[in-house]
């Protein structure tokens, strides 16, 4: 086993400056998170997950404390490197989907190659992908809008997946899905732990959070169980 | 490669194709005026330069009209270029022709019509180097005469009509010329002090024999060979026939035609100036359609940026759409510009002779060129924007 982790939050502060004064949404926060972990941040709204996952996804920086991810401090990165982690160590999925409206279910998931390649794919992996995660041929030239919500986030998986991040942010996945679709795409989200992913995953649901190996709970900011 | 970001735009143009098309118009109407007033005040300047450039080669000397010292002794006839003057005139021109020209005004008959006009005396060898017969010959008889378009309209005037010149008295019998030959119609622009439209033109024997005045002409013409001796010529003559005081005055179209073009370019640059103000408003509304695909869009700024792109390339796709929606417009307004510029220029000019030539053409290309940049950079803000959204916040948005 490697010494470093693959995330390591030291003593990380996020503090927002708002008109009624300063907000502290992260409180000297300390975590390390391992290659091939399954972790699940719970916790009510306000106490701080949205923005622990904006430092994991290297959307935001600390504003005090240090952030490493596979084995880089983020706050020492320019935009451009931030921007370049993203595309490829991190796969993001959102509870919103979030595909890109204007482009098929194909295209979604052929967009983070281009970005990478600089190029339209040859190589067939994002229609493997979606085979892969259930969206078939024709659903694959759908837009967005023309899919159901199992579907969309099923595209959103295999668009995340391929560019073969290392850390997949999954920020309640099934929140916007009923029970037995939710369900399906968290044995998608287990399966892809089993082949090696770090699985971070934040949900209100308990039973979501069961099936990670770790919780983490937050509160006001602070990490108070884990 | 076939740049995704490129399929964006077009999409996104597709999308809202109503509110892209009513920004490309905006920018048709601005490479329509700019092209359209550019064209026509080019091809006003080029008529007027080919009209006044016609002569441009002829020095003009007349008489210096003020009167000679006797004063009371001085009459009509001795106001002129004389015998001895002319032969200076001719060895200073050296081999350039020489046109002396006998001219008065007189009255004339053609049937029971009484009119009033020039009559100009040339050598019949001389009026073929300054004047065009349209319809009919030059000059063979001693009584033969042309005469200008205009009188030629106005009497009804053919080939053969009688013309009979002089006061109407009924003691005196006047003498009768016969026209043979009707000139191009000149127009205002006379630029070598002959203006013919409203004249008869007869030969010099006839009109000495008629006039009297023999050695004395009314103005002597020199037609250069090259265009370029104008000054050094001018100069000579002057030196050898105004060398102790001004008898002469030499005078050439070329200072007239300098301040006519400048007159005219600066209208030109007025009038692209009324033109711009449309691409002005053009630009408005670019900027507008721009601003508005980038605040419905902000979240999907914020995923494309979220899950690794470039702000470069969130820069290039908002680009491409001002490109596209300015590629429309100058396109569509190239087009309409040559048939808009080519009704305006025949209606406004009533000649079309210069519209298809470079100078004036060219106003289309460029037209369209600064539409498409004036489009380009109402987006560059826009696009700016876009790419400098804070992917959190971008995301966020509903």
């Amino acid at each position: 086993m490697g010494t470093t982790p693959l995330i390591q939050l030291s003593d990380v502060t996020k503090t927002y400056h708002l008109e009624s004064g300063d907000f502290t949404a992260l409180n000297h926060v300390s975590l390390d998170i391992g290659e091939n972990d399954f972790i699940a941040i719970m916790g009510p709204s306000g106490s701080g997950k949205s923005t622990i996952m904006n430092q994991l996804g290297i959307l935001d920086v600390p504003t005090s404390g240090e952030l490493y991810i596979a084995g880089r401090d983020v706050a020492k990165m320019t935009n451009l490197e931030r921007t370049h982690m993203r595309r490829d160590i991190i796969g993001y999925i959102f509870q919103k989907f979030y595909l890109i409206p204007l482009l098929s279910a194909y295209e979604n998931v052929e967009y983070p190659l281009i970005l990478k390649y600089k190029q339209r794919d040859k190589t067939g992996k994002a229609t493997d992908l979606l085979n892969a995660v259930g969206i078939d041929e024709e659903k694959s030239s759908h837009r967005p809008s023309q899919l159901s919500g199992g579907q969309q986030q099923r595209v959103a998986i295999a668009r995340a997946l391929v560019n073969d991040p290392r850390i997949l942010l999954c920020d309640e996945p099934t929140g916007n899905l009923d029970r037995k679709t939710g369900t399906q795409i968290m044995d998608i989200l287990i399966d892809l732990h089993e082949k090696g992913k770090t699985v971070i995953l934040v949900t209100h649901d308990p039973k979501i959070a069961e099936y990670a190996h770790r919780t983490i709970q937050l509160e006001d900011g602070r990490i108070v169980e884990s | 490669m076939k740049d995704i970001f490129f399929d964006l735009s077009v999409r996104s143009v597709r999308l809202n194709f109503l509110r892209s098309l009513l920004a490309s118009i905006g920018i048709v109407i601005g490479v329509v005026a700019i092209s359209s007033m550019g064209m026509l005040g080019t091809n006003m300047q080029l008529m007027m330069e080919a009209q006044l450039t016609e002569g441009i080669n002829t020095i003009v000397i007349t008489p210096d009209s003020v009167m000679s010292q006797s004063g009371s002794s001085s009459s009509s006839s001795s106001d002129g270029i004389t015998k001895s003057q002319l032969n200076d005139i001719r060895d200073a021109a050296g081999t350039n022709t020489v046109i002396p020209i006998h001219s008065t005004s007189s009255e004339f008959s053609i049937g029971s019509d009484d009119g009033r006009g020039r009559i100009y005396g040339l050598d019949p060898t001389d009026i073929k180097e300054t004047m065009n017969v349209t319809e009919g010959s030059t000059l063979h008889g001693e009584s033969d005469a042309l005469v200008g378009s205009s009188i030629a309209s106005m009497f009804d005037l053919k080939i053969g009509t009688r013309i009979k010149i002089g006061e109407p008295n009924v003691s005196v019998t006047r003498p009768v010329v016969r026209v043979v030959g009707i000139l191009e119609e000149t127009g205002m622009s006379s630029s070598n002090g002959i203006s013919t439209d409203n004249a008869i033109v007869v030969s010099d024997d006839w009109y000495t024999k008629e006039f009297g005045d023999e050695n004395l002409y009314d103005q002597v013409n020199v037609l250069l060979d090259d265009v370029n001796t104008l000054d050094a010529v001018e100069e000579a003559i002057d030196k050898k026939v105004n060398r102790n005081k001004d008898v002469v005055r030499i005078s050439d179209s070329s200072s007239r035609i300098t301040s006519v073009s400048s007159t005219l370019s600066s209208l030109t640059t007025f009038i692209l100036a009324i033109g711009s103000i449309s691409l002005l408003v053009a630009a408005t509304s670019i900027f507008n359609v721009m601003m508005m695909s980038v605040s419905e869009r902000v979240q999907e700024i914020g995923i494309l940026l979220s899950i690794g792109t470039e702000p470069r390339e969130v820069r290039r796709m908002f680009l491409y759409e001002a490109f596209i929606l300015g590629l429309i417009g100058a396109v569509v307004g190239g087009f309409m510009s040559l048939i808009i510029g080519y009704t305006v220029v025949g209606a406004m000019i009533g000649s079309t002779d210069y519209f298809f030539l470079p100078e004036s053409l060219i106003y289309v290309p460029a037209g369209m060129a600064i539409g498409m940049i004036v489009c380009i950079l109402s987006g560059l803000y826009p696009a700016w924007r876009a790419s400098n959204l804070d992917p959190i916040d971008a995301l966020r948005a509903d």
